[in-house]
């Protein structure tokens, strides 16, 4: 291989890494700063003004509430204009390129400008094409992501005090429901756009999404099953083992069997095991471990295809259907579209990140664990208290965003990078892909997973 | 198992779509009219003209000279074979005995560009498959490093002018075997690079096994040329069945494909003959007589190019058999060269008058006859399939149109 | 079954061995340049836009209205004015126009110019507004003393002969004729010293001097 005369050249990644970092700071600075002057800031400053009047209480407790939902809308959009960035400048790496690089500094602002020139196009109604279900489609398409993700916050925060509300009981089937909404919003663009390239790629769209909704939910219902719990925050607190099993780190997380081999290293770390007991309680917990990792690929294959990702991304295939439901598509609309499929992409990464991935436990316990974080907020907060302020942040909350949003951001890349290699299925192989092998795959492991847990 | 479909209250209907002529996948201007039932396509019909040029008619109304320079446009890809096929006929008429530097000089360059040649097709051809974003990449980027040595011996990338009636236009700057040699040292690696992301791919052998099957006879019988055939199984190259040029004194294979000739074993076809392009280059390099630009110039004891060396000089250092001139003309007479392009046989009959213009043209083009087969392998695949398909057979616009 | 699960390990495998040849890439330096900062390094038989070269040494123009150019042009895209000086009955050059949207860029008549005047310079860019802008008049031709100079080496043209001073003179005077005016040569130019025998009744067509036969 003459690859070892290649120089590495490693200034491009530094590029890309810089821009990441600035931007996911600019981005999560400016969510929390958001929901901490809605949470916070306002509701005490109120209450400082009018104290003891119940109005200025209720009020107060109303514009509290309003902070999930500030900080959904408020992040929503700018990390998408990061993922694209981060997509384009991640693909110019893996291809030997240098992407998007002069609009702003190191073309920082590049999907800034995208933005602003896709509000000032016009937009274009097809003729003959259904003018209402036109425009109502992109925000079918991208409502329910900005609902779906709410309950999210209040994983990746570790319940924090301003996002307990919106953490529901049932809070994955609520997020799975939302996000299997935004394929109405395709067919109804392909319809409405009048045009045959449109219509089968909506068509095409929906029973994609129909045929991979099965094995993605039934990773999920497995998943819950093992953990015994629908509540995303309640899984995500799991994850972070409990009692002794903490120091275990991320073998806690349910991508390797849901606490079994941590179980089993404490169990026989005590001596409580004898006999041939050590050898099967490891064969059990390494089998759940295997499965949980085929329920985690089958999700995110099925995720993958859920928001049209390549390899699944037929129902845009650009080189067959002209870009499919979005061919007709310009202007705001377009702009509309865009924006929900990436939202999508950083949903579904982060679901896979609250099921299997820990959540925002550390890795390695007491590596930029709460108490790492909550050294850096001390000075904040006390600053803040000295102005009669209410406290920033806190450690706990920092350290799980933090690792939450990393892990997240790390399944993001992989997105990315299984862009940029693979092909894409026809149709009927998709179909065949998920009807065959993934369903009964996935009804296998649900039997097998109930099986092996009472074993473990 | 079966599910009856068609009962009397489900009405279907067959939908006609029409692909092209601004389909991002056509590769240009190809219009083809679908009929689909879903997605099944039940009847192509490819409409063909976008893109004609009168490339014949512009052949009898310019002068040998000036059309040399408008023949590489038929088939922008690999203007070196339109080019070679013309002056091969040409000579062919005027009886000229083409030097052997030059003969080498034009292996060289034109192997070059067959590899540029499907070095583009696979990059557009995974676009096809639906790989758009990272894979294209890397065969453009080893596609521009053979651009650029283009540039240097012929002084453009794509539209060459380099070889002529009679010989080729120059020799190649200093220092430009050495880079080709590095080039050819490198070029393995990185198909082998290729061949790690693509050829065992599951998706893409999905995709492509099995996949518009074009059978011997049917090959044979619409005159199918070029890795098609080969992929098909029969050895048909001519630079071995009818050889022309030095090719004799190379040593290379014909590559041929065992099996159905599927898009998959067309793919593989090209990604061997990239192999033994590569080969045919490195020998080339080594047997050229006179050896590299800088070994010429010390043999012949000369220092610029602006010496004339022509009075003692050995005959096959020539770069031209006959002076190239604004008034070339050719002596009456007819004659046919084919030569065997990245995409088929390319052939050019041309009557010639002896004046400074052709009598006639008539070219042969490849990707034209390939085309024809197109309805066939369409018939009863899916949309997708039409895209994978069509891209395999590798057909240039320009080059049906003319 | 078996056979299911072995295949489904061996795609897993060769999808990750794509992966990772693609991952692999990252650290590469990127072949991609900024194209308008760092501008490509072009070789000296580039064909890029047309221009007309001056003596390099005495910054003469150097076409001598021999018209090669205009007939050779598949395109016919060269439009020369000239008309005969009434002291030497030579042609004389008055206006040269290159309809560059019309161009191909082919370089023939680069190959047929006698005074290797007319020459494919390394400009590719020639983007602009309107479509008579992208006729080129003599003045925006003609390139300066040491832009000449800079192509005829980068092309190794040969160095063309100095005019003879004077209309009668016989290329006898080498330099010293350096006219003040840069083009338009009042003067009776001619073809360089030693013209070529014409060997074609129809078309007068010197050799190119460009041609490096071997």
């Amino acid at each position: 291989m003459t690859s070892s005369a290649v120089p590495y050249n490693l200034n491009e990644i530094g590029k890309f890494f810089l821009l990441s970092g600035v931007w996911l700071g600019i981005i999560f600075g400016a969510v929390w700063a958001a929901c901490w002057a809605v949470g916070m800031l306002v509701p005490q400053l109120i209450l400082n003004a009018y104290p003891n009047d119940p109005c200025a209480l209720n009020v107060a407790n109303a514009i509290r509430l309003l902070t999930p939902l500030v900080g959904v809308m408020v992040f929503i959009p700018i990390n998408a204009m990061y993922m694209v960035l981060a997509e384009r400048r991640g693909l110019a790496l893996f291809t030997v390129r240098k992407g998007p690089n002069r609009v702003g500094p190191d073309g920082f602002l590049q999907t800034a400008a995208d933005a602003v020139k896709l509000l000032f196009k016009e937009n274009i109604n097809p003729h003959g094409g259904d003018v209402l279900m036109f425009t109502l489609a992109p925000i079918i398409f991208f409502a329910p992501s900005v609902f779906g993700a709410i309950p999210l916050l209040a994983a990746v925060t570790s319940n924090h005090d301003l996002f307990k509300i919106v953490n529901l009981p049932t809070g994955i089937f609520y997020v799975l429901a939302m996000s299997s909404i935004p394929v109405v919003g395709i067919v109804m663009g392909g319809w409405a756009s009048n045009n045959k390239y449109s219509l089968v790629g909506g068509l095409r769209s929906a029973a994609q999404a129909i045929s991979y909704e099965i094995p993605l939910v039934l990773a999920i219902i497995t998943t819950c099953f093992l953990v015994g719990s629908l509540d995303v925050v309640n899984i995500a607190q799991m994850q972070k083992g409990t009692d002794n099993l903490a120091s275990f780190g991320f073998l806690n997380w349910n991508f390797f069997g849901a606490g079994a081999i941590p179980h089993y290293l404490d169990l026989l770390m005590q001596g409580k095991l004898e006999g041939a007991q050590v050898v099967t309680s490891a064969f059990w917990s390494l089998a759940l471990a295997f499965c949980c990792i085929l329920l985690c690929g089958i999700y995110l294959t099925g995720a993958c295809a859920e928001i049209n990702r390549i390899p699944f991304d037929l129902p845009e295939a650009e080189s067959e259907l002209v870009s499919g439901y979005n061919t007709e598509y310009s202007g705001i609309r377009f702009a509309i579209f865009f924006l929900a499929e990436f939202t999508n992409l950083f949903i579904v990464s982060t679901v896979a990140v609250v099921m299997w991935f820990g959540g925002g436990a550390t890795p390695f316990p007491g590596f930029l664990d709460a108490n790492t974080f909550a050294s850096i907020a001390t000075p904040f907060n006390q600053a803040l208290a000295q102005a009669g302020l209410p406290p920033l942040m806190d450690g706990q909350t920092m350290s799980g965003a933090f690792w939450a949003i990393f892990k997240t951001y790390a399944l993001v890349y992989f997105a990315i990078l299984v862009r940029g290699t693979l092909p894409r299925f026809r149709i009927d192989q998709l179909l065949d892909f998920g009807w065959k092998k993934l369903i009964p795959l996935s009804l296998i492991l649900l039997l097998a997973v109930t099986y092996i847990r009472e074993l473990v | 198992m079966s599910v009856e479909l068609s009962s009397p209250d489900l009405k279907t209907d067959e939908m006609i779509i029409n692909m092209g002529p601004q389909h991002p996948a056509t590769h240009g201007v190809l219009r083809l009219i679908l009929t689909l039932d879903g997605e099944i396509c039940k009847h192509v019909e490819p409409v063909l003209g976008h893109l004609h040029r009168a490339q014949e008619w512009q052949g009898q109304n310019r002068t040998w000279f000036q059309y040399q320079a408008l023949i590489d446009r038929v088939d922008y890809l690999s203007g070196m074979y339109t080019s070679w096929a013309m002056a091969r006929a040409a000579e062919q008429i005027d009886g000229l005995v083409v030097p052997k530097r030059a003969e080498y000089l034009r292996v060289i360059l034109s192997e070059m560009n067959r590899i540029t040649s499907h070095l583009l097709w696979l990059g557009t051809y995974l676009i096809d498959l639906g790989a758009m974003f990272g894979f294209p990449f890397y065969p453009f980027r080893e596609r521009e490093k053979l651009f650029d040595l283009f540039e240097e011996v012929a002084g453009q990338r794509m539209m060459f002018n380099y070889i002529r009636i009679g010989g080729v236009l120059r020799n190649p700057p200093f220092g430009w075997f050495d880079k080709l040699k590095r080039f050819t040292d490198e070029f393995p690696d990185r198909i082998d690079e290729y061949e790690a992301i693509v050829t065992e791919n599951p998706i893409f052998l999905k995709r492509t096994k099995g996949v518009g099957i074009l059978k011997k006879e049917t090959a044979m019988a619409y005159g199918v040329t070029g890795p098609c055939i080969r992929a098909s199984g029969i050895p048909l190259d001519l630079r071995k069945t009818k050889p022309y040029s030095v090719y004799p004194e190379l040593d290379f294979k014909v590559q041929t494909m065992d099996g159905d000739g599927d898009t998959w074993a067309r793919y593989m076809c090209r990604i061997r003959e990239m192999r033994e392009s590569n080969e045919i280059i490195r020998q080339a390099i080594e047997k050229i007589p006179g050896g590299t630009t800088e070994e010429l110039r010390k043999l012949l004891g000369t220092t610029g190019p602006e010496k004339d060396e022509s009075k003692d000089l050995d005959p096959s250092f020539l770069l031209m058999a006959k002076k190239q001139n604004a008034g070339l003309r050719v002596k009456a007479g007819e004659g046919f060269a084919a030569v065997e392009s990245p995409r088929g046989t390319i052939g050019c009959y041309v009557i010639s008058n002896g004046s400074d213009k052709a009598y006639r043209f008539k070219w042969r083009n490849p990707s034209f006859c390939n085309l024809s087969v197109l309805p066939e392998l369409l018939v009863g695949a899916p949309i997708a399939d039409i895209m994978a398909i069509f891209g395999s057979i590798d057909v240039i616009l320009p080059d049906v149109d003319r | 079954m078996f056979a299911l699960v072995g295949r489904s390990i061996e795609s897993l495998y060769q999808v990750a061995r794509g992966l990772k040849t693609v991952f692999k890439h990252t650290v590469r330096p990127p072949i991609t340049k900024n194209f308008p900062d760092d501008m490509p390094d072009l070789p000296g038989h580039f064909r890029g836009r047309l221009a007309l070269a001056v003596n390099p040494q005495t910054s003469e123009h150097l076409c001598i209205s021999c018209l090669q150019c205009e007939r050779v042009c598949p395109d016919k895209c060269i439009q020369i004015t000239s008309h005969k000086s009434p002291e030497t009955n030579k042609p004389e050059l008055i206006e040269f126009k290159i309809d560059h949207g019309l161009c191909m860029f082919c370089g023939l008549c680069t190959e047929v110019c006698p005074t290797s005047c007319i020459i494919n310079t390394n400009d590719f860019e020639m983007a602009d507004y309107t479509r008579e802008s992208l006729v080129y008049d003599l003045k925006r031709l003609t390139l300066s003393q040491d832009e000449s100079a800079h192509y005829f080496a980068k092309k190794e043209l040969p160095m063309p002969k100095p005019k003879p001073p004077k209309p009668a003179a016989k290329p006898a005077a080498p330099a010293a004729a350096a006219k003040p005016a840069e083009d338009k040569p009042e003067a009776k130019p001619e073809v360089k010293a030693e013209a070529k025998p014409q060997d074609l009744p129809a078309a007068p067509a010197p050799e190119s001097p460009k041609k490096e036969e071997q």
